[in-house]
């Protein structure tokens, strides 16, 4: 793309990237992009500003962008005065073991998926899939009715299993598991190694790029996630942070102030993998077209 | 050796699942209000669903957020997608930057939204004040509850379509574009007459996926307005929640609607799955 290329038409497709004189189409893709750039970091800078006020400045009219005085007192209340580390703790624990859980039993049945022949696979496949056709918010009453039934409502367990198996993660790591060579399963066979060593010590290591995927879908998805844990947390000690947040909010009791500051606080790992995992999120979402 | 591997997965999806999609159908001809003494009522809770005012409503509000949640997710993804494949300054920035709300958890974009359409205290009304504008009820007014509502669950899902299309983008020839360069076509010309038409599958699967989004949108909308002013952004999910949580507790009346809302799921995805079968054999 050498200035030197002046005989090409004007405005044409290619030439974009060797013009000076900024064009009408230039000018309004840069005002677009500018503005959307405004519409999504403004408001979160208000907010992240806001937590840093304190009530007065939160009443003030008309508001102010800055604070008059930095409260970090909002952050350490959160702490002090509230149980911000207890339902940290629990958004933790339940993304982390939800997420093992899902990687382990979604890895073992792509592996029966991909690398078995057996008597309704194709059938119990196809229900797998399907499964994503009946999301929580459909069987809200009924999987709670079921959940409270054995005695799962006010558990860590009934905020983790009942959504642990994933149709979406069986896709993937199953499409994965299609590229590893037969031979090698084969190979292992003769060797006398048992199927799940095969499982654990070979499949599962060259399934890495895609364990990695659903990992992080699995992670933001369990951080984020509110109505389940809304419906099966019903117990303060149990709440997660999107929940504590949710519900501390309509007290009246809790200084605004407060959770502001939590919930600054609680987005900041998910920005974190944002910023290292961008590439792999983007691609997977491009690739499945699914959160 | 199969069976054992798939088993914990086949487990759980027949235990939460299927068993309470079952479930499900079956008590949405009772009714309840303990989840433990169920009356038959046959088909009482459908017609009640179809014939109840607060129904009704709620049907309406979930008819007007879907309708323009889709339209105008479809339209500014489809043109912010456009405009970042064009771009050759910045690109990886401005899609990170569009994609940010998604990553943000739903209960924290509500909080962030209700924080900046404050009508009293919040930046939007003071820089609407400081115009002339005066200072709107966002969460006041009915209408302009939906509205907001509307706006942030577009400016949440933007960077998710935006994502997909830029993917569908990358899957068009490029000699398609330079051969019409060379024939002198301007770039709104290639826009309109070779990217849009050639996007078209992609397009149809952002409007069917947008759909599905927009039937299950609940969470931010719980933390901004919690479904208000008077019940005006209380959409179908809500509404099916409160029915086991919130008075009048009718079991019953929110398993039909969770069937409803199966079947409109249901036939959105039976349709992305017909239009991805098309768009692979293309």
């Amino acid at each position: 793309m050498s200035k030197l290329t002046v005989t090409k038409p004007k405005s044409t497709w290619t030439s974009a990237s060797n013009r000076k004189v900024p064009t009408a189409g230039s000018i309004f893709r840069t005002t677009f992009l500018l503005m959307m750039t405004f519409i999504v970091l403004a408001p979160i800078t208000w907010f992240v500003l806001s937590s840093f006020k304190d009530l007065t400045d939160l009443s003030a009219r008309p508001p102010k962008l800055f604070p008059s005085r930095w409260a970090f007192e909002n952050y350490s209340e959160a702490f002090n005065a509230y149980n911000y580390t207890r339902y940290f703790f629990n958004s933790v624990f339940v993304t982390t073991v939800a997420t093992f859980l899902t990687l382990l039993i979604n890895s073992m049945a792509a592996y029966a998926f991909a690398k078995y022949n057996f008597r309704g696979r194709d059938g119990l496949f196809v229900m797998t899939l399907a499964m994503i056709m009946i999301p929580l918010q459909v069987i809200l009453i009924p999987i709670y009715l079921v959940v409270a039934s054995l005695g799962l409502v006010n558990t860590y367990w009934g905020m983790i299993i009942p959504a642990a198996a994933t149709p979406t993660g069986v896709f993937i790591l199953r499409q994965y598991m299609l590229t590893i060579p037969d031979e090698l399963i084969e190979s292992a066979r003769i060797d006398g190694a048992g199927e799940f060593r095969i499982f654990a010590r070979i499949v599962l290591p060259l399934c890495r790029p895609a364990l990695a995927v659903v990992a992080i879908f699995s992670i933001l998805w369990r951080w984020n996630d509110f109505i389940w844990p809304l419906l099966i947390a019903q117990r303060e000690e149990l709440y997660t942070l999107p929940v504590a947040l949710a519900l501390l909010n309509g007290q009246l009791v809790v200084p605004y102030n407060v959770v502001l500051a939590m919930s600054v606080m609680s987005i900041i790992p998910v920005l974190f993998m944002f910023i290292f995992m961008q590439r792999q999120i983007i691609q997977g979402i491009a690739q499945t077209g699914m959160k | 050796m199969p069976y054992v591997f798939i088993a914990p997965n086949m487990l759980i999806f027949l235990t939460f699942i299927i068993w309470p999609a079952i479930r499900g159908v079956y008590i949405s001809f009772f009714d309840s209000i303990d989840g433990r003494n169920f009356d038959y009522v046959g088909t009482a809770n459908y017609s009640s669903i179809f014939g109840d005012p607060t129904v009704a409503s709620v049907a309406r509000n979930t008819a007007t957020y879907v309708v323009f949640y889709v339209i105008i997710s479809t339209v500014l993804s489809l043109m912010f997608a456009l405009v970042v494949n064009e771009q050759k300054f910045a690109k990886g920035f401005f899609r990170a930057i569009l994609f940010l709300p998604v990553m943000l958890s739903p209960v924290v974009v509500g909080l962030i939204w209700n924080d900046v359409l404050d009508r009293k205290v919040g930046p939007l009304n003071a820089l609407l004040e400081a115009a002339g504008g005066g200072s709107p009820g966002w969460m006041v007014e009915p209408k302009l509850g939906m509205i907001a509502v509307i706006f942030v669950g577009v400016w949440v899902h933007l960077g998710f379509y935006s994502i997909i299309l830029l993917a569908g983008l990358q899957g068009i020839d490029k000699s398609l574009l330079e051969a019409a360069a060379m024939d002198g076509a301007t770039r709104i010309q290639i826009i309109r007459l070779i990217i849009l038409p050639l996007l078209k599958p992609t397009t149809l699967v952002i409007v069917i996926l947008s759909t599905i989004h927009g039937f299950q949108s609940f969470d931010f909308i719980y933390t901004l307005t919690g479904g208000g002013p008077l019940g005006a952004t209380t959409l179908i999910v809500q509404y099916i929640y409160d029915r086991a949580f919130q008075s009048p507790i009718q079991y019953g009346l929110g398993s039909a609607a969770g069937v409803i809302l199966f079947l409109i799921i249901f036939a959105f995805t039976a349709l992305n799955f017909l239009v991805g079968k098309k768009k692979n054999a293309l």
